[in-house]
Order: structure tokens, then sequence, then C-alpha cells
């Protein structure tokens, strides 16, 4: 859907996108790596979800002011964007040389954002919020560094955080077996709170990115109701299998329209592309947990 | 013409050194090392990190009514978690705890150990021998907490050593509830070259001073057979402590000695905790060599001098 050909300024690569849909339209939220090697997140936009248009400014620059400045030093990236009180929150990860964290901003209209906090210790990367309160608190997935597996927090107030446990653990020998995170934000549905997962195989090479998905329960999202245990988007083609990180599809988000799902992912570190299925397949893949034998 | 002798370190050890090692436990256990101090009254109280023979750390508790010659209690007084979160997070054991005086009781901050990876957890005690669990309150992958013995700007606030991109450095963190924290921020960082190149975490609850709050920390070295850990010192804004008034240029205590040097893990000298005298005079506790426990002492005006002067 998007490579650098269609960018009008020069970068290094382009990673991934969450997104958000406004009125009727799509907006993707790109991370672009300048040629600097810092990141950026730049808006695209779109009427019909396929057809996108990046913007000539970055949404989101390594921020000048107060603790931002420290600790997005080095960029901003992966974006999550949820809808929630009639705003829209994005949880990024801010890159500096003190490590990974996930700050989060909001913005009513994606013209002017505002940010809220930096508001994980170093190293959490992969952040989304849930996109309404459960039992009176924010809730939050994310994927600490040590361990490499999906936690959750909650909070009272977006900007301190606590209560953290483990969700998902990588499971060995699986597809999964040396990392997971949080890709999409949670979708409500009547079996739990669906999410798209990237799950990490080592290989001798690099490693292996693929998309999973999980069920957590609508009341206590610490506990996982279903789980594949299959990939449900592998690297194949080969824009998926060329360029700076070759192997690696990695999504921060989907639009989910009638029960069709469009699922925006970035391929190998180097464009952005989007797959289709259908929330009930999906929910099936995890509440099935298929097995080959 | 003679020249005036030093001492060793700006501490000096007890001359009984080491305090406790595994004769003195009442019970069989691998090593007795990391211990905070608080004192009740007159009667020292040491609350200690033992290393069970199967491989997981629960705490014990020695009395003392010097501060030097401590009688360990028969019966350890907090075991790991076996249901519940707590039993979740604290599967592999419960190490380093750092008592804190607040609010009219003692809050002590601990590492909960699991195949999760270590974590901060809180309880509260009013005689060390009953705790309450209150939270764990990191992320995975941090250790090395200790809160501040008041609340700072209406807010609590703690000390801790999360990784960021490999480096372990001090940062700062703030909560209204002693549950949910955040406006996380980092303080102090290894130095390239330095004795604390390699890593370094919070030791002794911060001490509040005329010259700022001193926090006692350790400072890592990678040599080719392993780290060498050192004490060192640090003081910070008593208004705002996020910000770094002194940082020491040169350890306060360094392994030396044969209780340092010999052990399960050679060249650790590791504090979790501190009295401080009416007098100035600074007990300092420690682990050596993850151990023994050992006690040096400075005072409290020349640990100053040396922070800020180097």
């Amino acid at each position: 859907m998007i490579t650098i050909e269609d960018l009008s300024f020069r970068c290094s690569d382009i990673r991934n996108a969450g997104v958000a849909k406004v009125g009727g339209d799509y907006l993707l939220l790109v991370t672009i790596q300048g040629l600097e090697g810092y990141y950026y997140i730049y808006p695209a936009f779109s009427d019909d979800g396929y057809h996108f248009e990046v913007g000539e400014e970055p949404l989101m620059a390594p921020s000048e002011e107060g603790p931002f400045r420290v600790y997005e030093e080095l960029g901003v990236m992966d974006p999550r964007v949820v809808q929630m009180d009639g705003r829209y929150y994005i949880c990024y990860n801010a890159l500096s040389v003190h490590g990974f964290r996930l700050g989060l901003a909001e913005t009513e209209d994606f013209r002017k954002v505002r940010r809220i906090g930096l508001i994980s210790e170093p190293d959490t990367k992969a952040g989304t919020l849930f996109p309404e309160k459960v039992k009176g608190k924010y809730v939050r997935l994310e994927r600490p560094r040590e361990g490499n597996s999906i936690w959750i927090s909650y909070s009272e107030d977006l900007k301190y955080w606590g209560w953290s446990e483990v969700v998902m653990t990588p499971r060995a020998g699986f597809w999964d077996s040396d990392r997971i995170g949080a890709s999409t934000p949670p979708f409500k549905t009547e079996h739990g709170w669906l999410f798209v997962y990237y799950g990490v195989r080592k290989t001798s090479a690099g490693p292996l990115y693929r998309l999973g998905a999980a069920i957590l329960d609508l009341e206590d999202p610490s506990k996982v109701v279903g789980r594949t245990n299959v990939p449900i988007l592998s690297p194949r083609e080969e824009y998926e299998r060329i360029g700076d990180v070759p192997n690696i599809v990695f999504s921060c988000g989907m639009v989910v329209e009638d029960g069709q799902v469009k699922l925006y992912y970035g391929a190998a570190n180097s464009c952005i592309c989007v797959g289709t299925t259908e929330v009930e397949e999906i929910i099936k893949a995890c509440k099935e947990s298929i097995r080959e034998f | 013409m003679r020249r005036r002798k030093l001492g060793r370190d700006v501490f000096h050890r007890w001359e009984g050194n080491p305090v406790l090692t595994l004769e003195d436990i009442p019970f069989r256990c691998n090593t007795v090392f990391n211990g905070t101090p608080v004192k009740l009254g007159r009667e020292y109280l040491l609350l200690l990190r033992v290393e069970g023979q199967q491989g997981y750390s629960f705490f014990a508790l020695a009395k003392s009514w010097d501060g030097f010659h401590f009688e360990v209690e028969e019966i350890p007084v907090l075991f790991p978690a076996r249901e519940g979160v707590f039993g979740v997070y604290e599967q592999e054991g419960i190490e380093d705890p750092r008592a804190t005086s607040l609010d009219g009781c003692y809050y002590v901050m601990y590492t909960a150990y699991s195949k999760y990876g270590p974590r901060i957890a809180l309880a509260k005690t009013e005689d060390f021998h009953t705790f309450e669990r209150i939270a764990l309150i990191s992320e995975p992958g941090n250790k090395d907490g200790v809160l501040f013995p008041e609340k700072i700007g209406g807010r609590y606030v703690r000390l801790d050593r999360p990784i960021g991109l490999g480096v372990g450095s001090i940062w700062i963190s703030y909560s209204d509830d002693l549950y949910a924290w955040g406006d996380s921020k980092v303080l102090l960082s290894p130095r390239e070259g330095y004795w604390d190149s390699y890593r370094v975490g919070a030791s002794v609850p911060p001490i509040k001073t005329g010259w700022g709050w001193l926090e006692i920390y350790h400072g890592v070295q990678m040599t080719s057979s392993g780290p060498v850990y050192r004490v060192g010192t640090a003081l910070l804004d008593l208004e705002d402590p996020s910000k770094v008034v002194a940082r020491c240029k040169v350890p306060l205590l360094s392994p030396r000695e044969d209780y340092e040097r010999i052990g399960d893990v050679p060249n650790v000298v590791f504090a979790c905790g501190a009295i401080v005298e009416p007098d100035g005079e600074v007990k300092m506790y420690y682990g050596a060599a993850d151990t023994c426990l050992c006690v040096a002492t400075a005072k409290l005006e020349d640990i100053i001098m040396y922070t800020v002067s180097g």
C-alpha cells in the first residue's frame, strides 16, 4: 500500500502503522525512520482504507519539551490508537539512550496532539490501551523486556500505573517461542477482548515475526480465554521477505466494520500492507486453538 | 616522617566482622547476607536475607543492643507467598529487603523473584514479625527499590533499578497511594571508565541531611572474571529529589577483606540499610561476597564531604 516511492521526502525505511477511523475516513499513523536514523510518526489519509496519501509533515516527532525531550531523543514509533471518552489516545514507543518507554498522547482531530505522560518503566514497549475502562480502571497491555511476555497494567488517571500482571508468555517450540507483544488494541466481542499479537521465533539468520491472536476475559482481562496455536499471518510474499529487516509482518492496528477486518501491517520494515479477514474467523482460530496434528 | 594512617576506605569496618555468618543461623541454610536495619527504641533489628539450601531466599530477624552483636531468631519471619498474586511472583524467593519508617509504621521494599523475572514488592510491618503485603509495584526486570522516609510534594517517592537497552541505572518514581506509580525519570547512570561503569542501583533508603537526601548506592564494574560491587554515594535535592546535587567520584567502600572476596559471589559489598546515630555516626550494614553480613561505620559529615568533594 505504501512504500518509500509514495513519499514526498527521503527516508531510511517505513516500519508499521497504527490506524484510526475519523468520520468516514481512514487515518494511518506510520512509523518512518529518517535518513539520520531517528523515528517519526507520519499521518496517511484515505477514504477507502486502501489508497493512502502520506502527509508531508510528521504528526509526532521527538519532543522538545519537558521530560519528553529526554526520553524521545532517538524517536517516537509504533503508535496504537484507541477511541475513548470522545477522543483518541495514542500509545507509542519513546526511544532514547535510556531505553524504550511507553508514551501516551491524546488528540481530538489528529491536527494537534497533546502528550499526557511517559507511562512505563524503561524497556517496555508494544503498549496499547483498552478502548474502555474495565471495573473503573483504565487498562493497558504492554511488553516489558524481562521475560518477553505480554503484561497488563491498570490506572485510575492514565498517569500512575500499577497492579501489573503477566498475561501471556512465549511458548517453547512454537512459532512464538522467543518473544510476544500486543499488536492491535483489544476489540470488544461477546467472547471477550480480541486482539492480534506478534510472535517471534529466532533463527540463525535473525528473527521471524508472525501474527497470532488471543481473547481475554471481558470482566478480568488478565485471563486468557483463547489463543491461536498457529499464526494467522506469516511472511510469505517478497515484500514481506525482502527489506531492511527481512521476514517481518508486524501490525499496530486494525479497523473492524460490520465484522470485516482490515489489518494494517508493516512488512520487512520497509512498507505498509493490509490484509483482510472476518472477526468470526479470528475468534474461531483462537477458540478452536487449531493444532496441526 | 610517618604518614598518617588513612584506613583503606572512608567506611571503617568493624573489627568483629562479619557480624553474621551461616554459623550464627539457628537453622541450616546456604548463606545469610543482605540485611536492612531499624532501631526500635534502644534495640537494633536486622531483617536478613537468608538463602535456603534449596536455593531460594526468605527473611529472618536478628536483634542486638549495641548494633554489632546480633542474635538470630529461630523462626524466619517472612517466606515467599504461596498463593494469590504474590504467590505467582515470589515463586523463586524474596530478596534484598529495605526498611523505611514512614507514617508511623515500617515499609519494606523487597525483590520478588519468579520465572517472570525480578520485580519490586512492598509490605508493611510494625514489629517485623507480622507483615502485610501491599502490592507488587514494579514491572518485571526491576529491583533495588527503596522508599523515601517521607512524602515529598504530597507524593510517595521511590528509587529503583530498571534496565534500559542493557544499562542498569537508578530511576525515581512517584505515587499517591503506594499502588500506582508513575512520573518515572532516570536519576543516576553508570559512568564510563569509573568504578561504577557497568551498573548502578539504589542500596540504602535515602537519608535526610542538611545537604540533601543522601543515597548510598552500589556501583558495579565488570571484569573478565565477573562483577566487582562497591559502595558509592550521591546527594539529591531535598525538595526535588530527581535533581542530583552531588555524586562521589570514588567508592566509599570496596571489597578488600577475605570475607568480602571469598564466597558464593566474590568481590561484593552490598548495603541494604544504615542507622544514623544521634552523634552522627552512620552504621552501614552490608552483605559481603553474598555469603555473610557485615557492618562498617563512618561519620555522616565525612560521607557528605567525600560525596561533594570526591
